[in-house]
Parts: C-alpha cells; sequence; structure tokens
C-alpha cells in the first residue's frame, strides 16, 4: 500500500534483534476464515480506498489501527499475545452499484472494551481509524453489541413500559411541542406557551436544544414558571404533564445542579443533548435520572455531521444504540414524514432498535446483525420536525403506539392559538388510533378518518384547512443501497 | 374545565357499537381485559377499584360488555375504563374510559 521496497527491507536487516519493518496489514489482519464468537463486538464499515489500496488491504487497516496494529512493527508487540487482542477483518462485499466501496466485517475482542463504558468503545472503534490516509473515506454502518456486553450497562433509567406506567398513559402515542420561538422568549412568556399548549391536550411541551441559560431566560426562572404551568395544567386537565427542562450545560457541576432543581420542583422529566454534552456527562445523567426516579429526553444536535453523508462518518442506528446503551428514555430519532432527512425503512429498523428486545438482521432496512438487549429497557422514539395533522395517520402508522410526536410549530401555528392546536392534534392522534383499533387502514383511509373527526372537533376542522397544501418533498440524502 | 381521562377523552364519548370495536381489537391482540372504577379520577391516581378481577381466559367481546353493563349498574356514578394487559410485555398497555357519571361535565 504505497510503501516503499527500502523500509520493507528494514525487517530482513542483520542487525535487528526482533522482526522490525513494516508488514502489510492483510498479513495478520485479514482472516477470511474467521468465525465471530459470540462475544466479539462485530463492526460493519463502509470502506472507500485510496485507489492503489486492494479492499483486503484497505478492511485489515481498518482493524488493525482501531485494536492493536499501529505502522511498524514494535519490539513490545512480543510481550503479549497480540492475538488474543487483535480485530479480524473477516468478510468482504462490494457495495452494489457504488464505485470502490466496499462492506467490511470486523471483529473485535470483548476485552477491547472496558464494561459499561460506550466512550470506551467509542474511542477504539472511532478513534483514529477515519483520518487514514490510506482511506478515501470510512463510515460505521452497524455494530453488534453482544450481550456480554449489553449486560455491563445500565441503559435507558425507566423505559417504555416504566413511563407509561408512571404517567397513567396507555394505548397511544404520546404527544409534545417544542416551544417557539425558540430563543427570546422571557421565562413568564415561555412558560405561558408551555401552559397552553399542555391545557390544550399534549402531554409534553420541550425545550429547543438551542435552550439552556441565555440572558434572555436564566435557567432557574424558566423551570420556575414552567413547572407552574406543569401543575396548572394538570390540574385543569386531570392528566399528567411535563416539560423537557433542558440541563445541558457548560460543564457536569451545573447540568448536575439543574437536573437537582427540576427534580426539586416536582418535574417528572429532564432533557439533555447526548452528543454536544458528551456521552461521559450524559452517562453520569441518566445514572442519577436511575437514582433519582426522572425520566430523561435526549436530543441529538450534532447527529447529523456525524451520520448523514453515505460514505463517511457514523450511521444514526450505531449512535442510537449507543445511546440505548448509556441511557435515555426519549430519542429523536427521524419522522420519514416532515421537514428532516431520514429514508422510511432505515427510520423503521431504527425504531426496532430502540423499542425491541430483539432484533434480527435485516439488509432490507440497512440492519447487518442480529441484535440481542437482554432485556435492557425500551427507549420511546420522537419524531419531530415539520410535522402538523395531515401527518398524524402516517405517523401512528409508521410509529405505533410506542413514540413521542412532536407538533411544535404544527401546534402553536394554529389560527386560534396554542391551546386550539394542541387540541386539533390531540383529536386527530385518537381519531387515528381508534380508526386503527378498528381494523381500518390509515396509510389509505387517514385523511377520511381526520375529516370525520374534524367534523366533530372545530379546532381539528381549521387545523387541516391551515396546513392542507404543506409538504416537504426533497430527495433523500443518505439512501439505502440495494441488497445484494 | 372538564376532567380528562386519557386515551380518546378527546373524542365524543364512544357509543356501545364503538366500544365493542374496541374491546374486539383488545381480545383479538390476545390481551387480558380488565375494568376499573372511581368516582374521584385524578392524575396521579394509578389505581382505580378493580372490577372482580381482569376477564382471563374471556374472548368474546359480548363477555365483557355484559360485565361492564353489570359495572356500570352497580356504580353509575363512577367514571369506568377498560385497561388491557399484555402478559408478554409484563404490563399494562391499554387504558380507556367508557363511562362518566351523569353529572360530570361533558359526558
Amino acid at each position: 500500500m504505497g510503501r516503499s521496497p527500502s523500509v520493507r527491507a528494514v525487517q530482513t536487516h542483520a542487525r535487528s534483534l526482533f522482526a522490525a519493518g513494516v508488514r502489510e496489514y492483510r498479513e495478520t489482519y485479514w482472516t477470511p476464515d474467521y468465525q465471530p464468537a459470540d462475544t466479539d463486538v462485530l463492526a460493519l464499515f463502509r470502506i472507500t480506498p485510496q485507489h492503489d489500496v486492494p479492499a483486503e488491504e484497505a478492511a485489515a487497516a481498518v482493524a488493525a489501527e482501531s485494536s492493536t496494529g499501529t505502522w511498524t512493527s514494535v519490539w513490545t508487540d512480543h510481550l503479549t499475545t497480540l492475538e488474543r487482542y487483535q480485530a479480524r477483518a473477516y468478510a468482504l462485499e462490494e457495495v452494489p452499484g457504488r464505485d470502490n466501496e466496499w462492506f467490511a466485517y470486523v471483529a473485535y475482542p470483548l476485552d477491547l472494551f472496558e464494561e459499561g463504558s460506550v466512550v470506551s468503545m467509542i474511542a477504539s472503534i472511532t478513534g483514529n481509524v477515519f483520518g487514514f490516509k490510506a482511506i478515501r473515506a470510512l463510515r460505521l454502518e452497524d455494530l453488534r453489541i453482544p450481550v456480554a456486553y449489553v449486560k455491563t450497562c445500565t441503559g435507558p433509567p425507566n423505559g417504555i413500559q416504566v413511563e407509561r406506567d408512571k404517567l397513567n398513559k396507555y394505548g397511544r402515542p404520546l404527544l409534545g411541542a417544542t416551544l417557539k420561538p425558540k430563543l427570546g422568549l422571557s421565562a413568564k412568556n415561555y412558560g405561558r406557551a408551555c401552559f397552553e399548549l399542555l391545557a390544550g391536550g399534549l402531554d409534553f411541551t420541550k425545550d429547543d436544544e438551542n435552550i439552556t441559560s441565555q440572558p434572555f431566560m436564566r435557567w432557574r426562572d424558566r423551570y420556575l414558571f414552567v413547572m407552574e404551568a406543569v401543575r396548572k395544567a394538570e390540574d385543569e386537565t386531570g392528566e399528567r404533564k411535563g416539560h423537557y427542562l433542558n440541563v445541558t450545560a457548560p460543564d457536569a457541576e451545573q447540568m448536575l445542579e439543574r437536573a437537582e432543581f427540576a427534580k426539586e420542583l416536582g418535574s417528572p422529566i429532564v432533557m439533555h443533548d447526548f452528543l454536544v454534552g458528551g456521552f461521559t456527562a450524559h452517562q453520569t445523567l441518566s445514572n442519577w435520572c436511575r437514582r433519582n426516579g426522572m425520566l430523561l429526553h435526549v436530543h441529538r444536535a450534532l447527529h447529523a455531521v456525524l451520520d448523514r453523508q453515505k460514505s463517511h462518518g457514523v450511521h444514526y442506528r450505531v449512535l442510537a444504540k449507543w445511546l440505548r446503551l448509556a441511557g435515555g428514555d426519549h430519542l429523536h430519532s427521524g419522522t420519514v414524514v416532515g421537514k428532516l432527512e431520514g429514508d422510511r425503512e432505515t427510520t423503521l429498523g431504527v425504531l426496532d432498535l430502540l423499542r425491541e428486545d430483539y432484533v434480527p438482521a435485516d439488509r432490507a432496512r440497512g440492519i447487518a446483525f442480529d441484535q440481542r438487549w437482554a432485556s435492557l429497557p425500551g427507549v420511546f422514539p420522537a419524531a419531530s420536525g415539520g410535522i402538523h395533522v395531515w401527518h398524524m395517520p402516517d405517523l401512528v402508522d409508521i410509529f405505533g403506539d410506542d413514540a413521542v410526536l412532536q407538533f411544535g410549530g404544527g401546534s402553536a401555528g394554529h389560527p386560534w392559538g396554542s391551546r386550539a392546536g394542541a387540541t386539533a392534534n390531540r383529536v386527530a392522534l385518537e381519531a387515528c388510533v381508534q380508526a386503527r383499533n378498528e381494523g381500518k387502514e390509515l396509510a389509505t383511509e387517514g385523511a377520511e378518518v381526520l375529516k370525520r373527526a374534524a367534523s366533530r372537533s372545530p379546532e381539528l376542522a381549521e387545523a387541516l384547512e391551515t396546513w392542507r397544501e404543506v409538504r416537504f418533498e426533497f430527495e433523500t440524502v443518505d439512501t439505502l443501497d440495494p441488497v445484494a | 374545565m372538564m376532567m380528562r381521562l386519557e386515551t380518546f377523552s378527546y373524542l365524543p364519548e364512544l357509543d356501545n357499537a364503538e366500544i365493542e370495536a374496541q374491546i374486539r381489537s383488545i381480545l383479538d391482540r390476545g390481551l387480558v381485559v380488565a375494568i376499573e372504577h372511581t368516582r374521584e379520577p385524578s392524575a396521579y391516581d394509578h389505581y382505580w377499584t378493580l372490577w372482580k378481577l381482569p376477564l382471563f381466559g374471556v374472548t368474546d367481546p359480548d363477555d365483557v360488555l355484559s360485565e361492564l353493563e353489570e359495572c356500570r349498574g352497580e356504580h353509575p356514578d363512577a367514571y369506568i375504563r377498560l385497561n388491557g394487559y399484555d402478559r408478554r410485555r409484563q404490563g399494562q398497555v391499554l387504558a380507556f374510559a367508557v363511562h362518566r357519571p351523569a353529572q360530570a361535565e361533558g359526558s
């Protein structure tokens, strides 16, 4: 792979006291006969090698550089049995219909990773291989986490079923909304926006990810006004309500201080941005939530920087798996419909990976490996971004009951205000659930279901009229490959 | 202000045919139905009074409806809801109100 023969010759130099020099990675790290162990972490990479680099060598380089290998032999290699710790590239497939792209399967022995540490796993597997010169681009497509490792992680602080039991909400998706405008409201006005939506029929409202503690609204003021709104909405409706109080903070101490205050005020839930906050802070918060009986809503700012490009980065299904290990009760996960990127089959695969206990490999959904979660609690996927009442039948059809559907603009944008907008969404949701249970096909009969419900709900009728023509139809950037 | 009772409480009150359709879907999913009632619903109250026991082994919606009628007859002033339990998931997966007291707002 572009190494000069003169360098290679060093290994046979008469004065070398060990097998010094540079070997091709594939001599050690390409092992097509290897049978992965049940305890191995398995990775599927999409590799685009440089043009003069054979695929086996590129795959072996990824295995080597993300485990025991470095660019040259070193004498201390001989103080251990590297074969016990080395990763192995064990299979290669040409990506159908793509130029010089390969799917490479790599197996990592379990001992490479610290127990219960997503941070350790990420540092190992995505360490420096993504910038390796011999590879033009690299994407981590999927990761099989063995049960032996899953069992070292705490996972979601509560999980789907426990959250439903705590909140007394069954048999339908939960409804939320991000408060708008995202920035610039005073704490008191912000609490008003929260109250109107909750009293109108939503289950949750949410801080936008931009909201932390700015000059126009400090976190402590926001928490106080918002929690007054939550309690008042509960008194009015007789239903449990919550607001995702964002505790994402400049440092972990302040993050925990904010979480403690949220708990003190009786909030059932806090929110964290796991990628910008970082996995260490996130796992600290998740453990705190488990200890304190708090729900944890997880936002994913930064994810599209990492996961959107088809040939480079980390696929969202892997980020979602890491989050389920590190802990979170809700996670934003794409909508299929609406304003944000998300291929349908890919999103359905991610939903399964968040919610189910066992997810079989299914390349038509981009899932390369069977994944067993061994009773780790499930995560509610949260759908948000440009969705409104007309999307409700599709959303109920796609997501089923165990999801949080977030209608921000689609609630507060109602011509009669937030309360009417919230009611419109709640009526639309319940009408869709009722119709689905009666055996109606929401994908084809959804519009009729909504119109019938609107004949008995003026709020819904007005919402249907307002958002009749809104569509977000753009080509998906990150598409699935045809199955070979 | 009208007391809401979670799922379906933003729709007009379900009539008997609509209740029967929901019961059928619960039974078709293999869930166990239970009936609960209370005079004072609250967002923080997890346990209403159980009517008898969950209706184990019941597969005919008419059997559920007749239990519901009996419960209504004995507790006309109560709120009554139907629950669905999923043994595989080891928890409750459904709950919706099917009866409000005659004098309750919004009924």
